[in-house]
């Protein structure tokens, strides 16, 4: 077998912590490659220390049958080894065909039409198309994607490592992107994929290593395996049974909305004369393609966006403010934990306020109440087993998965009663997404509402009562007990 | 407070280095500095005196630093503090008027501020232009003041007239030459309280909030907006108190020229202070004490300027500390 890549026994140490501990990968010329494991089993240090970003303490990498005893990052370059991580890295006000070429230029004088032409033929290949000229802010998350893989490309990129890369997008673009990464392994390269979704991996990929707690567990072809077992390996133990979920009859209303419009970041009309109605006790929905106004909707909803027409009740009383909305029980799980739901630089103990603070137990009046705060800190990190150290280490120091957790606790532990949540388990573990879910129901038994936006409309389907589909502007039921093809129908308008 | 030790060691090494060049010998100048700032009682009064100031304008920077704005307009807004303050105190004389004269000062400095704040809160026009710009009128523009309106006509000099005695804040000891005022006592007050209230008040976190991330700071209800005007206003406001006391306690008077720079030096007080307001008062004493300190090396011979090279290179060291720390963290 010929290997584009071969690490053995990698072994990286932090402080005290062993963060991989003798490692071994190896990943065949021209095939996708899944890596899996839970949150912090160290996948993303196994890609940096590939990458050349972070240098392992032992072991060895060959590449293409070259074996380099400390790979540095201009060593993974010339080699032809790139990473698109979870956060793209587009610049909003460049031009797409500027990000492409950024840091990568022909020469020191730029040929803007020679640029082009070249850019056009490799997005040509790939069967993607570009507006080369429009600025990368109006990019939808699945173009940035594509983007971000035309970039490698721009830069031969012989190894691909792909982290998430579905995330963020709908059923449909996310087949389109492994289309063009079974194009690209036929055409020489290989792809690395770092992913949470299990049917991804025994669709799409020939191999898979399973990390977990910064250990090899195991390397098969996905021929041989199945995705009961691939869990089994992934958490070390049989998943819980699903869901043991009591569905109580809908309560009283809690979230009242109607006719809501909003506009969007370019005087758009983003949402149009939405209505929604939500009871204590159900978990709600809302599928779609991303780039429908689910966006808009979701933070006319938080009260951080303007509305053209302000329609929206949580117990009867309109909605003024955010602030005024934390007071009645409004938390939010925000889509970018990073940049809306934490201050990095902060300690978790700070960050555990964050939203809360004028909320009783965290503040007498108009002082802080520490002794509550450092309680309340260290309750919301054990809600979803956040993995810390201590609660003064700052934020910035977890990883993106144990960040989602902390963000998520936080609106689920101190008496929520209107839950708003954007993609909640993006970054999660098949075991950190069902704790989540458990809570969220939980907090519903007990009496709050839940209102999720999510692209992943499996995920949808497994753990809502109702889901809401959401298509330019507008929000349409989906009839109780709609087939999966039928509310994908739905998403597209083609209903 | 080891790394300002490090710091304080590593400019002291610096300045016996340029004296070295300027061909004094250093102990002999280094005595001088500390002889000069520290060695008699007279000395400190005269370091004490300088740092009073800085500590009061230091807390206005610090305040708006940890807001996420830059007022780089301490200067103006003191300059405009002193003027106002200046002005009630000459009609209104006693305690009556040492609280008049204070809140006026502060008002004046807040207004002074307040087009700053409304320029980043509702237009996004970057604080640092604004207030540079506000520190020039407020230079003219109390020129003017002191050439007609407010010049007493019996000096030759653009300078007002002389504040009552009873208008004076009170010393707290006396036994000269040591003297020390009242002054120096608010603005350590000003510092502990800044302190306080961003550690144990809802209001400091938020306001914290805003300066770290101001976008997590709306999904927290926190109205950015609000928090910035409030934060430039009140950052004003202190560098307006810091006029007033300056009136108040020391020169008794406002005359062109009246401040020698003190909004700027806080600037570099705050720098140095790094992320707790308490490093307000030892930076603040730095500065008091390579001032006081670089007026007795001046009468040695060794020009004044050299203690200001050296405070310029320690606030250049600070911030790349502080920087790469930042860093380390990310």
């Amino acid at each position: 077998m010929n290997f584009a890549v071969e690490m053995q026994g990698i072994t990286k140490r932090f402080g005290g912590v062993t963060a991989l501990n003798s490692v071994d990968l190896q990943v065949e010329s021209q095939t996708i490659h899944a890596l899996v494991g839970e949150n912090g089993a160290g996948k993303t240090t196994l890609m940096r220390v590939l990458y050349g970003a972070s240098p392992a303490d032992e072991g060895s990498i060959t590449l293409k049958g070259q074996r380099v005893r400390h790979l540095r990052s201009k060593d993974a370059i010339a080699a032809g080894i790139s990473m698109v991580s979870q956060h793209y890295t587009v610049i909003p006000e460049l031009t797409c065909l500027q990000n492409l070429m950024l840091g990568a230029e022909d020469g020191p004088i730029i040929h803007p039409a020679k640029s082009e032409e070249k850019a056009e033929a490799l997005a040509q290949r790939m069967g993607f198309s570009f507006d080369w000229h429009r600025p990368a802010a109006e990019l939808s998350p699945a173009g940035a994607q594509k983007l971000e893989i035309l970039k490698l490309l721009w830069r031969n990129a012989e190894l691909m490592i792909l982290d998430e890369p579905t995330a963020m997008l709908s059923p449909s673009d996310s087949e389109a992107l492994f289309a063009s990464l079974h194009k690209l392994t036929h055409e020489g390269a290989t792809v690395i994929l770092v992913t949470h979704r299990l049917p991804e991996v025994l669709e799409h990929c020939k191999a898979v290593t399973v990390l977990r707690g910064g250990m090899l567990v195991s390397e098969k072809q996905v021929s041989e395996t199945s995705g009961a077992e691939l869990t089994r390996m992934i958490i070390g133990a049989d998943l819980p049974s699903a869901r043991p979920s009591l569905r109580n009859e809908p309560g009283e209303l809690v979230l009242e909305v109607s006719e809501l419009a909003v506009k969007g970041d370019r005087h758009n009309v983003a949402v149009r004369e939405v209505s929604i109605a939500i009871r204590a006790g159900e978990i709600v929905g809302i599928a779609g393609v991303d780039g429908n106004g689910q966006r808009e909707l979701f933070q006319a909803l938080a009260g951080v966006r303007k509305v053209a027409k302000s329609q929206i009740r949580i117990d009867g009383h309109e909605l003024q403010s955010t602030a005024d909305g934390l007071k009645r029980g409004l938390r939010v799980i925000p889509e970018d934990r990073q940049e809306e739901g934490v201050i990095e630089s902060w300690s978790l103990e700070s960050n555990a306020a964050l939203g809360l603070q004028r909320l009783s137990p965290l503040a007498k009046g108009a002082l802080i109440a520490s002794q509550a705060r450092r309680r309340w800190a260290a309750t919301a990190a054990e809600l979803l087993n956040t993995k810390y150290v201590g609660l003064s280490q700052p934020m910035s120091s977890l990883s993106g998965g144990n960040q989602q957790r902390f963000v998520a606790a936080k609106a689920l532990g101190l008496a929520p009663r209107l839950l708003l949540a954007f993609q909640p388990a993006r970054g999660l573990d098949i075991g950190g997404t069902l704790d989540l879910y458990r809570e969220i129901r939980k907090a519903c038994d007990e009496g709050a509402a839940a209102l999720l936006v999510s692209f992943d409309l499996d995920e949808l389907l497994d753990h809502c009562d109702r889901i809401l589909v959401m298509n330019d502007g507008t929000l349409v039921d989906a009839p109780p007990g709609s087939s999966r093809e039928m509310i994908g129908r739905l998403m597209v308008g083609a209903e | 407070m080891w790394r300002l030790a490090a710091l304080l060691t590593g400019g002291l090494a610096m300045l016996a280095g340029a004296m070295l060049i300027s061909d004094v010998g250093p102990l002999h100048a280094l005595r001088t500095l500390f002889e000069g700032s520290l060695g008699s009682p007279g000395a400190v009064a005269g370091t004490l005196r300088e740092t009073s100031p800085l500590l009061l304008a230091g807390v206005a920077v610090f305040l708006a630093l940890r807001a996420g704005l830059y007022n780089i307009g301490v200067e103006g807004q003191l300059i405009v503090g002193a003027a106002a303050a200046t002005a009630i105190a000459l009609q209104v004389s006693g305690p009556a008027g040492i609280l008049l004269a204070s809140l006026g000062g502060m008002a004046a400095g807040a207004l002074w501020a307040f087009p700053a704040g409304w320029i980043k809160a509702y237009r996004n026009g970057h604080e640092v232009i604004t207030t540079i710009m506000l520190n020039n009128i407020a230079i003219y523009f109390t020129g003017w003041l002191l050439s007609s309106p407010m010049k007493d006509p019996d000096q030759q000099s653009p300078t007002t007239g002389t504040i009552d005695a009873a208008s004076r804040l009170p010393h707290v000891f006396s036994n000269p030459p040591l003297i020390i005022s009242s002054g120096l006592v608010l603005g350590i007050a000003a510092v502990i309280l800044l302190a306080l209230w961003l550690k144990k008040t809802v209001a400091g976190y938020e306001l914290e909030a805003v300066g770290a991330n101001p976008v997590a700071a709306k999904y927290a209800g926190i109205n950015a907006r609000k928090s910035t005007l409030l934060a430039m206003a009140s950052s004003g406001a202190i560098a307006g108190l810091a006029g007033a006391v300056q009136v108040l306690a020391y020169e008794g008077r406002f005359y062109t020229g009246f401040s020698p720079g003190y909004g700027f030096d806080a600037l570099g007080v705050a720098i140095l202070a790094g992320s707790n307001a308490l490093g307000v008062i030892p930076a603040g004493l730095l500065f008091g004490i390579l001032a006081k300190g670089g007026t007795a090396l001046q009468i040695e011979g060794v020009p004044k300027g050299i203690t200001t090279v050296v405070l310029g290179f320690l606030i250049l060291f600070a911030a790349a500390v502080r920087y790469r720390q930042v860093k380390a963290v990310a």
